[in-house]
């Protein structure tokens, strides 16, 4: 239970840090929103969890936090990209695309080996 | 470097905890008003907005938990929290924590002392560079003839520099007496002939000046010297202008042109060194082991290697020079253990009952410690409850012993200082000065980190321990349980079995210590065959150039040996080479016996070597054992006699036919005269480390005068008070006589055991807190343990047993703990009890009465501490224990 749960958590930090990098700065609320949009409502994100998730990042560097107003006057804490994050980013998707390749081959019907 | 970044700010975050959980809660509340905002404009109802945003949250506290670990170090964050719980808690049992501190402070103070003397003597006598590579190299005949017999041949020494790979540079050097001559007086200095890369070899420098070249170690221009730091403090007062001045010594003029640095004194004591100026003679001789030599390896060469390479080039010139070399071997030994023969078996000793000490005092504080935990098992049930997993309580448990540790171990550190330095300062300088590297006994950086990692081991140790034996039992049924019925069982055990240990290293330590404080009363007779009270001693020394006739020498000491017997109250006065408690072996010499076949030169048997004058076995009382000493009418004009130790007679002459036969010096082709041997005296000990009797040969002085002698005589009662009137004798028969290390006997034998006595006081010092440490720790897990009991013995009275049956139900525990811990703790004792007498040899024997007497004395003291929980156990009263359930 705990293994998907790492899973999730590294994959989780990919989605926010795409996010952003698609939205600009945004604040937790919307990050979960739009990664929920993104995956097409099949991910319940559990919000709690977003926070802590957010935290490690920006601990990382991977983000930067400011207190900003949100579209509704109302206070809120963005989260912004940094080139490091970008980086970061790009350096995720590539192992993705790895890891996907090489799991397609394993799984797609090919020529038999004797 | 993430993972570096992110320790950072959890670091930081230890010291923003407030303002971080303020934004974090703002956090939160600015995300669920903007859900529920959303879930408005879908159209829920306020309720509802609301209800489904907290759901979709999930549950703030443990999401604020989760937070606020990744925040700050919980790590730190708790161990602090840890720390000034136990610091809380020692602070409310002052008791407790005095004895606990005591106790350890205790055994881990005796570690610190010992290893600060283990660190300066054994692993540091020397403050060379690169200590490790200094090797003493010399060549023996295959036995071990004792660490003073350790010389070499100066053409073989030059061979195997030549030949043997593996020197980076090799030095020769021979010691002895020099006769300084200083405002008309004589006064003796040890010092030593060295070759010129003596001190390059040894890695040091002169303070002023400069040292040898090579140009000054040929015969003629070699009247050069170089001086000790003390003894240009002592003896010139620091004189700047000595530099170029030229001193006096054994007739010759020598200039200064050195003076070493403070505290150099290699070889041992040495004040001053000249040039070793062999003639072109002496430089090819091989026949007599004339000279000492000490190399330094190359660079990653070991000492097995060294051997190997040495051993090699000895053998190939046995072959060559059958004459001179047979069966001589080469030796080599490292700098730093050339006294481990000695030293290491003492402090072996020394350190092993230290350790013992400790591990009794931590048996003590185990014992106090569980008894502690007993008293909380509610609070870890409770703790458990709440979540802490083993781990966490290993940590506060281990916390606190820690805590307790560091407390004990800065006592033990700061009663070290003053411990130390009674240690250092207990003998007398003119014996330690003999010990190399005595004066570096100090808590210095390497036993303060010992110090450190010993108080880390006993906390981290204590520890693990508890939190092992606290107990397994569900927290649930630990809350439930009423009152103290709450049994340890395994930890009661493991108590049991603490005391056990105790017991059982009580009695070793006290074995141990009984052997050694015996052995030490016994010192008398550890010199054996001879008496040495009320004898007076001293060392004469004649200046270089006077007396070069042996007519001369004769008739002087007489006239010194005739004018102290005249003194009143004086007995008999005698001179010797060589004297009990010299802290010196004997004189070897090969010798023949006419008649028997010829052996080769190195074949001969050996004997030790003393001559002395005809009252010398008067003024010891040696008993003769057959036929006569020898008397002045032994002298020049008459015929050669000798008299041999019984020893000597036993293995020569097992027929007992010796006398009459006989003996000469050296081989058979040595053209000494032949001795007819005319007595037979008693083996006498000289040196208390040399257990074997070796087989002397006595020669009369008379025939045989020699320059440098003891003297010895014995008077009626004070020797001491002798001395001045020793003095005036020998100045008006001479003043150029030198007379040194006036003293009686007695003292010299005294202070040549003083490393027995030190460690004899050190271990009845250690055996007393052994005996007091177990005796504490019986009575401690008996009195727990009737405290535990009460109920069941509140139910025994209540059904008849007298109270009597209850009192002997205590003490039959204490007998039963007291006496497994016996059962195994006497052939441990007997076992080091041989190992000892081994190691130090004639000082400790088996001992059996000893043993004896201590089992008996530990089983009193047992049933002693069983005493008072008795007495506690048999006054209870059953409605009140009862009642108490």
């Amino acid at each position: 239970m705990s293994e998907k749960k790492d899973v999730w958590q590294g994959t989780l930090a990919l989605m926010v840090l795409k996010t952003l990098h698609t939205l600009g700065p945004l604040h937790g609320y919307g990050i979960a929103r739009r990664i929920e949009q993104t995956s097409g409502d099949l991910l319940a994100v559990n919000y709690g969890t977003l926070y802590p998730a957010l935290l490690k990042l920006e601990q990382e560097g991977y983000i930067s936090s400011e207190w900003g107003v949100s579209d509704n006057n109302r206070k809120a804490k963005y989260y912004k990209l940094t080139r490091a994050g970008k980086k970061q980013l790009e350096r995720e998707a590539r192992e993705w695309e790895q890891t996907k390749a090489i799991v397609a081959r394993f799984l797609t019907p090919g020529e038999e080996v004797t | 470097m993430r993972g570096l970044r992110a320790w950072f700010w959890r670091f930081a975050g230890l010291f923003r905890k407030e303002r971080q959980d303020r934004e974090f809660d703002a956090e939160m509340e600015s995300h669920l008003q903007m859900h529920i905002e959303d879930n408005l404009r879908r159209g829920m109802s306020a309720d509802e907005a609301r209800r489904q945003a907290l759901i979709r949250l999930g549950g703030v506290e443990p999401t604020k938990e989760i937070y606020r670990e990744r925040q700050g170090l919980p790590v730190l964050e708790t161990g602090l929290q840890d720390l000034r719980y136990a610091a809380r808690a020692l602070r409310k049992n002052p008791g407790f924590t005095i004895i606990a501190v005591l106790t350890l402070a205790l055994g881990i103070g005796a570690n610190t002392a010992i290893f600060s003397m283990v660190n300066a003597l054994l692993l540091h006598p020397y403050s060379f560079p690169d200590l490790d590579r200094l090797v003493l190299v010399w060549e023996n005949r295959g036995i071990d003839e004792g660490v003073d017999a350790r010389s070499i041949a100066p053409q073989d020494a030059a061979d195997l520099f030549n030949e043997a790979p593996v020197f980076d540079a090799l030095t020769t050097y021979r010691c002895g007496n020099f006769n300084l001559n200083a405002e008309g007086n004589v006064q003796p200095l040890l010092g030593c002939r060295v070759s010129a890369n003596f001190f390059a070899v040894l890695g040091v420098n002169p303070a002023v000046g400069r040292v040898f070249n090579s140009a000054e170690e040929q015969p003629g221009t070699d009247q050069v010297a170089v001086v000790s730091y003390g003894f240009w403090q002592r003896r010139f007062g620091e004189d700047a202008t000595l530099l170029g001045k030229a001193i006096q010594m054994n007739g010759k003029k020598y200039t200064v042109v050195g003076i070493m640095s403070r505290g150099f004194h290699y070889p041992v004591s040495t004040e001053l060194w000249v040039p070793l100026a062999l003639s072109p003679a002496e430089k090819v001789d091989r026949t007599k082991l004339s000279l000492e030599s000490l190399g330094r390896l190359k660079a990653g060469v070991s000492v097995a290697q060294a051997r190997i390479a040495t051993d090699s080039v000895a053998l190939r010139l046995q072959r060559e020079y059958p004459a001179t070399n047979a069966n001589r071997r080469t030796e080599v030994l490292q700098l730093r253990k050339e006294l481990y023969l000695y030293s290491l078996p003492l402090f072996l000793l020394l350190q092993a009952a230290a350790v013992l000490v400790l591990l009794l005092a931590c048996a003590n504080l185990a014992n106090l410690l569980f008894a502690r935990i007993f008293g909380r098992q509610k609070e870890i049930a409770v703790r458990t409850a709440l979540g802490a997993g083993r781990w966490r309580l290993a940590r506060l448990f281990v916390t606190e012993t820690l805590l307790l540790s560091c407390i004990a171990g800065g006592v033990a550190i700061a009663a070290s200082f003053w411990s130390v330095k009674i240690l250092r300062t207990s003998i007398a300088p003119s014996w330690t000065m003999w010990v190399p590297g005595w004066d570096g006994i100090q808590v210095d950086r390497a036993v303060l980190v010992f110090t450190l990692l010993l108080v880390a081991a006993v906390g981290l140790l204590f520890g693990l321990a508890t939190v092992l034996h606290s107990n397994d039992k569900h927290p649930y049924t630990t809350l439930k349980e009423a009152g103290r019925s709450a049994m340890l069982g395994s930890a009661g055990r493991v108590r049991s079995a603490l005391v056990i240990a105790q017991v059982m290293f009580a009695l070793v330590l006290l074995v141990c210590a009984g052997l050694t404080a015996q052995g030490f009363l016994r010192l008398v007779d550890a010199y054996g065959g001879f008496q040495a009270a009320n004898v007076l001693r001293t060392e004469i020394r004649l200046p270089e150039k006077s007396y070069a006739d042996s007519s001369q020498l004769a008739s002087l000491y007489d006239r010194i040996l005739r004018g102290n017997a005249a003194l009143p109250g004086a007995s008999a006065a005698s001179v010797v080479t060589n004297s009990p408690a010299s802290n010196v072996d004997n004189e070897t010499t090969f010798f023949t016996i006419r008649g028997r076949s010829t052996l080769k030169a190195t074949q001969a048997p050996s004997a030790d070597l003393q001559i002395s004058s005809p009252d010398y076995f008067s003024v010891l009382r040696i008993p003769l054992v057959a036929g006569r000493v020898y008397s002045y009418a032994d002298n020049a004009d008459a015929a050669r006699v000798a008299v041999v130790s019984r020893s000597m007679a036993a293995r020569y002459f097992p027929k007992g036919d010796e006398l009459g036969q006989q003996i000469k010096l050296g081989a058979t082709d040595s053209t000494e005269p032949w001795m007819t041997i005319v007595g037979v005296v008693e083996d006498v000990r000289q040196n208390w480390w040399n257990p074997t009797n070796r087989p002397t040969i006595y020669e009369p002085f008379f025939q045989a005068p020699q320059r440098s002698t003891v003297f010895l005589m014995r008077v009626t009662s004070n020797p001491a008070g002798y001395a001045a009137s020793l003095r005036d004798v020998v100045r008006g028969i001479d003043d150029q006589v030198a007379l040194t290390g006036v003293g009686t006997l007695e003292t010299e034998i005294t202070d040549s055991i003083a490393i027995i006595r030190i460690m004899g006081v050190l271990m009845a010092l250690f055996g007393g807190v052994a005996l007091a440490l177990s005796s504490v720790g019986v009575y401690g897990v008996l009195s727990e343990s009737v405290a535990r009991r009460i109920p069941e013995i509140g139910v025994r009275l209540a059904l008849g047993a007298e109270p009597r049956d209850v009192m002997k139900l205590v003490l039959v525990r204490s007998l039963k703990l007291t006496g497994i811990g016996l059962a195994i703790g006497i052939p441990v004792a007997l076992a080091v009890n041989r190992a000892m007498s081994s190691a130090i040899f004639g000082i400790v024997s088996i001992n059996l009465f000893l043993l004896a007497g201590f089992t008996v004395l530990l089983l009193v003291v047992a049933l002693a501490a069983a005493y008072i929980p008795a007495r506690r156990a048999m006054r209870v009263d059953p409605v009140v224990a009862l009642r108490y359930e």
